[in-house]
């Protein structure tokens, strides 16, 4: 049985804590009366997820038949499925992703169905490589459907395979993918790994083309999403279901099939990660000192390699399909169920170490712009009620920050920490002079469709997504990060973690009350 | 050479005051002295307020003694049994065996039930006994005795093939490992009695070995052993010379709807009659074991505990025929 | 009088160029300068006037010249021992205060009819520097007959001699022959973006040259590798200011541009090169658009640069020598408007001259720009922070 998450209040026999710091990790003493919230244990997996899968097209949940009687001969069917952005880091084969189009195919197999087309849903993310592709979808699905150009990925910028949807009653315009669009069926595989992914953001957001998707890839939205990974509360959700609602009533039909993740993110020889330090075995302590070590002892761009290289043991915990909004209900529950911990009141200073990986730079370099984005965008907002730390509170995140870029993936970004950031790191400053000239870049836009680039634009959404945390923080500090990239992106930077607590209290006061977010695994803090 | 007032006086350089010794005396201690390094070198101390998991057992009956019972362990005790154990054997209790000839043509697996007094049975039992049995033996040892420690479980496992047993009752955890064994054609020595006898009379033989014999379809060899206790009495640590006598007895089987507690009655009573060979001689003891006057190496019952000690050294032969060794 | 001299000694060159290879600077101290006596110079003929220096300026040509790392292509056009220094503010003997405008032309040299060049008036072009009745030497401060900057007197010839205005101090007119190249260059420039590389003196100079001089709607992009430098361009007109990688997207970015491989498929209209090392060179070539003009106003000796691109995309590689008559007046009005004074950052006496030149060679990263030598006393005197 899976221990729920809890908060261990620091006392003096508390062993140091854990933090991440990019392509490594280290221990910190946190002072006594610190909190330090650690994540629920990963659930049990589904003993035979290829059976839950077959189970869930069968009896899908919600306003929808089962996707046997759905396909007919003659039909156009399109599988749409998420990117490589999750799940994080990226799975053991079989991917979740594999088993589902699987036995999807194998029900359109059976129904006769000719015409399929699968398509990665990426937004303006970066096009997958044929690897990628592979480890996502299985061999046998990329070998039956890449050589004859039936595995597609989304372009958003490609005028001629784009359709007009129409405009929801706040005047969003909706424009997707047009085979998507065309198709009879819609089947989208989903991997939820936190509660933002999912629903009508799935097909509205992720085969949406630029013009789509900035009526809610913007600051205001992102100021008006407490926090966006509490759809009740996101105005990014609530702008998606929006569209959605735009689509289905145009007659786009969607089978949405959602499945879940523990949180069992790391393999063994990475177990000590995942583990409350004080329940440190010998072999814990063991591989955790030769591990940091060694990463001490090799050079970054290496270290960066071996932390890339892996692949996570996450397991399957739920498979749910159907209708979008009754499937995607049922998945939020379990993702809650997994990854929901009760922490009673807001913290003066938050402290958290961040990862070698976020879902922007799989196999890439996490460049300064994503380590905010990591930090202020994702970390920040893993909150139901109201933010860990308190309005005007302090933000201590420990990672390397090093003013590097991969160029192929992030050509923007380079351009975006070099022009943009030297002028203003105020986002509403930033969308307003700047946001159109880099979404329109045509040379940007050429190598997000022939390339592996994320999308010129796609920086500054990095941005927004911190947007929230900026309005609210009183200061952000980065240990041990590059100086000058740090100040290039407007916050403090910190030589150690005791210099970073001085420094917060100048801004919020002596003895603040200090929180660190355990991870991994992730989690979601309620807030009370 | 340094006079003992120079080495007494470097002693204290390096033990006491560093600063003020010579540098290499320094550097010698810099680099030796113990540093006080805290997690993760050191195990994590555990925060007041998170309560303690039970931490999974690995000594007593959770001892996990299928090491022990590996190639190359085994080859490793077969040498340390024949060039150390019996040795010492010998020199302490000079065993005579009697009545050997009974187990010709006996193949294992088999259950060899003897009375226990003394930690020396079993070295004594493990270097008497044939050797196509020796090397493939496995010996029911207390758990709450030999495996309370995992360093003791280690030196058990290793030294007697042991395997952990609880004494005090028979439970199906307890039996499924030697039963196992037993089917795998190991043979087990145990001591029915659960224990070794405080005052040198037997204790009423338990099931254990009865259960499992019947269980499994294995012959019980009974033995019986004695003067063991003079050679190291319980609660005795050091071993004192002294003769030993080792009297095997007829291999015998559970009849047709004979159940444990009546087999092991039978056992314990084939034990007694073989104590009673030893002491009287074979004739005798056949024409008790007719009339059903074969003494009971449980003794007397007597209010008084005196009164059995007494009649421990009447009752019997005088057994004691002084130590092997010196030789007279 | 004592003045710095450089020596014709071929092993003192080579030591230099050993030492300066290892910090720039450094061939101060082993290489052919040397501070010695030596006798002042004698006035060449009637339209000759004896000049007192007064400050007199470190150019970056000047340090190549100490740190023996000039190209041999100068030998025929200099004579030795000669005293350096180009860039002079300083009183003739009727007390009034002067600017040297240093190049020896036609007329300096007696030669008559002059040369074509110096006939029209663009005497930066003189084709005769190594003739006529003065020794070879293409400007003062190369001719062991004038004497120079670095030194308590020279001599100059009529045509040489600026009248120094009185609102402008001794440090606003030493920048007036920096100045003037920065002009000289600025006036080439037709383009609507421009690139300038290298934020030393000429390319502060000559971001505040296009600026101010020219049409001050062009884009103007600078690269600068220190913050000091950084801060001067911006302060002297640059529109956007960058560190030296960042060059080629930044001018991406200004000129909506493309790239293949390392090459900018667009580009800016106008390149000045304010370095002249065979990285800035190729830096330019990958910026600069098609057809249009890379200006070499930085000093270059012997380099390695692929010239495909420059060939393919009929790019213009120009090279941007000193001033003429013209030019030297703009700088006057350039230096009194932008307030070029400021930049003088330090100044020595000339017996502490390895200082001065270890200065000069890291004035950037020490956050100076122009450092002089102060000959106002012939006393020593404590150098000004």
């Amino acid at each position: 049985m899976p221990r729920p998450g809890f908060v261990l209040d620091v006392d003096r026999s508390t062993p140091p804590t854990l933090f991440w710091h990019g392509e490594g990790f280290g221990l910190e003493r946190l002072p006594v009366g610190s909190r330090v919230i650690y994540a629920p244990e990963p659930q049990e997996a589904l003993d035979d997820p290829d059976e839950a899968v077959r189970h869930a097209l069968d009896n899908p949940d919600g306003d929808s038949q089962p996707l046997r009687t759905q396909l007919f001969p003659g039909m156009r069917l399109t599988i749409a499925f998420d990117d490589i952005s999750l799940p994080l880091p990226p799975m053991k084969r079989p991917d979740n992703r594999q088993r589902v189009i699987e036995a999807v195919l194998d029900l359109a197999a059976r129904a006769g169905v000719d015409d399929v087309v699968l398509i990665c849903a990426l937004a303006l993310h970066r096009r997958m490589t044929g690897p990628e592709l592979r480890q996502a979808v299985g061999d046998r699905v990329y070998d039956a459907f890449a050589p004859t150009g039936r595995l597609t990925q989304h372009d958003a910028e490609d005028p001629d395979n784009l359709a007009y949807i129409g405009q929801t009653e706040q005047g969003e315009d909706v424009e997707i993918n047009k085979r998507a669009a065309e198709s009879d069926l819609i089947v989208y595989v989903n991997i939820n790994l936190v509660a933002m992914d999912g629903g009508w953001k799935s097909t509205a957001t992720g085969l949406a083309s630029y013009r789509s998707l900035k009526h809610h890839h913007n600051v205001r939205t992102m100021l008006a999403s407490r926090s966006f990974m509490d759809q009740h509360r996101s105005e990014l959700h609530s702008s998606n279901w929006r569209m959605g609602k735009v689509l289905s009533d145009a007659g786009v039909k969607v089978f949405q099939i959602e499945t879940t993740l523990n949180t069992d993110t790391f393999p063994s020889n990475f177990a000590f990660l995942q583990k409350r330090e004080w329940e440190w075995t010998l072999k814990d302590r063991a591989t955790f000192l030769a591990v940091s070590r060694s990463l001490d002892r090799v050079p970054a761009r290496q270290a960066r390699k071996i932390f890339h290289s892996i692949r996570s043991p996450h397991a399957m915990t739920g498979v749910h399909a159907g209708e979008v909004e009754a499937v995607h209900r049922l998945t939020t529950e379990r993702v809650y169920s997994q990854q929901l911990v009760p922490v009673e009141g807001q913290t003066d200073v938050l402290t958290m170490g961040l990862p070698y990986i976020c879902p922007y730079n799989v196999n890439s370099v996490m460049n300064p712009v994503l380590v905010m984005c990591l930090g202020l965008g994702y970390f920040f907002n893993l909150y139901r009620n109201k933010p860990l730390v308190r309005e005007g509170g302090v933000l201590i995140m420990s990672h390397p920050t090093p003013w590097e870029f991969h160029p192929v993936h992030h050509p923007s970004y380079i351009d975006f920490f070099e022009e943009v950031l030297a002028d203003t790191t105020d986002p509403i400053e930033i969308e307003k002079n700047y946001e159109e000239r880099y979404a329109t870049d045509e040379w940007y836009r050429h190598l997000y469709r022939t390339s592996y680039a994320y999308h010129g634009v796609h920086p500054f959404y990095m941005w927004y997504w911190g947007a929230h945390a900026l309005a609210h923080l009183g200061s952000v500090i980065i240990v041990g990060g590059d100086t000058r990239a740090v100040r290039r992106l407007g916050f403090k930077p910190a030589s150690t973690f005791r210099d970073a607590l001085e420094m917060a209290e100048d801004v919020v006061g002596r003895e603040p009350s200090i929180t660190h977010l355990h991870n991994p695994p992730l989690f979601i803090s309620d807030v009370s | 050479m340094p006079t003992p007032a120079a080495a007494k006086g470097l002693v204290r350089a390096v033990a006491v005051s560093p600063p003020t010794a010579p540098p290499v005396v320094r550097w010698a201690w810099r680099s030796a002295r113990p540093r006080a390094k805290g997690f993760p070198w050191a195990a994590p101390t555990w925060p007041g307020g998170v309560a303690r998991r039970a931490e999974k057992s690995t000594t007593g009956m959770e001892y996990d003694t299928a090491w022990a019972r590996s190639y190359g362990v085994q080859l490793a005790r077969a040498v340390v049994l024949d060039s150390v154990t019996r040795p010492v054997v010998r020199a302490l209790a000079d065993p005579t065996l009697e009545g050997i000839d009974r187990l010709d043509g006996l193949a294992g697996p088999v259950v060899f039930a003897a009375n226990h007094a003394s930690h020396a049975d079993t070295p004594l039992l493990l270097t008497c006994l044939p050797s196509r049995f020796r090397h493939k033996l496995v010996v029911a040892a207390g758990a709450d005795y030999f495996f309370d420690r995992r360093w003791k479980g280690h030196l058990s496992a290793f030294a007697i093939n042991a395997i952990p047993i609880e004494r005090v009752k028979i439970s199906r955890r307890s039996a499924e490992l030697p039963a196992s064994l037993l089917a795998d054609g190991w043979s087990l020595l145990i001591y029915p009695e659960g224990g070794r006898t405080a005052d040198g009379w037997s204790q009423e033989h338990r099931g254990g070995a009865a259960y499992l014999a019947t269980k499994i379809g294995v012959p019980v060899v009974p033995i019986y052993v004695e003067g063991t206790r003079r050679v190291l009495k319980k609660g005795v640590s050091i071993p004192m010379p002294a003769s030993t006598t080792i009297t095997f007895g007829r291999p015998i089987r559970a009849s047709d709807g004979e159940d444990a507690r009546r087999f092991a009655a039978r056992i314990e009573h084939e034990v007694d009659v073989l104590a009673d060979e030893h002491a009287n001689g074979f004739w005798e003891a056949r024409r008790h074991a007719a009339k059903g006057t074969t003494p009971s190496l449980r003794g007397p019952e007597h209010a008084a505990g005196w009164r059995r000690a007494w009649e421990l050294g009447e009752g019997r032969r005088p057994a004691h025929r002084g130590p092997a060794w010196p030789p007279r | 009088m004592k003045a710095l001299v450089v020596e014709r000694k071929p092993m003192r060159f080579a030591a230099a160029r050993l030492a300066g290879g290892w910090e720039p600077g450094a061939g101060a101290r082993v290489g052919p300068l040397r501070l010695a006596e030596v006798a002042e110079p004698a006035l060449p003929g009637k339209a000759w006037h004896r000049v007192t220096p007064l400050l007199s300026g470190i150019c970056g040509s000047d340090l190549a010249t100490v740190d023996g790392r000039s190209s041999r292509y100068f030998e025929p056009i200099v004579s030795f021992p000669f005293v350096p220094g180009h860039e002079v503010v300083g009183r003739l003997d009727d007390g009034s205060r002067v600017v040297v405008q240093p190049a020896l032309h036609c007329a300096t040299r007696g030669i008559d009819p002059p040369c074509e060049w110096c006939a029209r008036g663009v005497t930066n072009r003189c084709e005769l520097v190594a003739f006529g009745h003065l020794e070879p030497g293409l400007q003062t401060g190369y001719c062991s007959q004038t004497g120079g900057g670095w030194g308590h007197a020279l001599v100059a010839h009529e045509s040489q001699i600026h009248p120094a205005p009185d609102d402008l101090d001794d440090c606003a007119a030493v920048m007036v022959e920096p100045a003037a190249c920065a002009v000289h260059a600025a006036r080439q420039i037709t383009a609507a973006h421009v690139a300038v590389i290298g934020s030393g003196t000429l390319g502060l100079l000559t971001v505040a040259a296009i600026r101010h001089l020219v049409d001050p709607d062009r884009v103007l992009i600078a690269t600068a590798k220190h913050a000091g430098q950084r801060r001067w361009a911006r302060a002297l007109g640059a529109d956007v200011v960058v560190a030296p990688a960042e060059l080629a997207r930044a001018v991406r970015r200004a000129t909506n541009s493309r790239v293949a491989g390392q090459q900018l498929t667009g580009g800016v209209g106008a390149v000045v090169d304010c370095v002249g090392s065979a990285q800035s060179i190729q830096q330019a070539l990958s910026v600069v658009g098609p057809g249009g003009q890379v200006h070499l106003l930085g000093m270059p000796a012997r380099v390695d640069v692929d010239l495909t691109g420059l060939w393919h995309r009929e790019i213009s590689l120009r090279g941007c020598y000193a001033y003429d008559r013209a030019d030297f007046e703009a700088a006057f009005d350039l230096v009194r408007q932008v307030g070029l004074g400021r930049l003088v950052s330090a100044s020595y006496p000339i017996d502490r001259y390895t200082e001065a030149l270890d200065h000069a060679a890291h004035a950037g990263a020490r956050g100076a720009v122009k450092i002089v030598f102060d000959l106002r006393s012939r006393t020593t005197r404590k150098a000004r922070a």
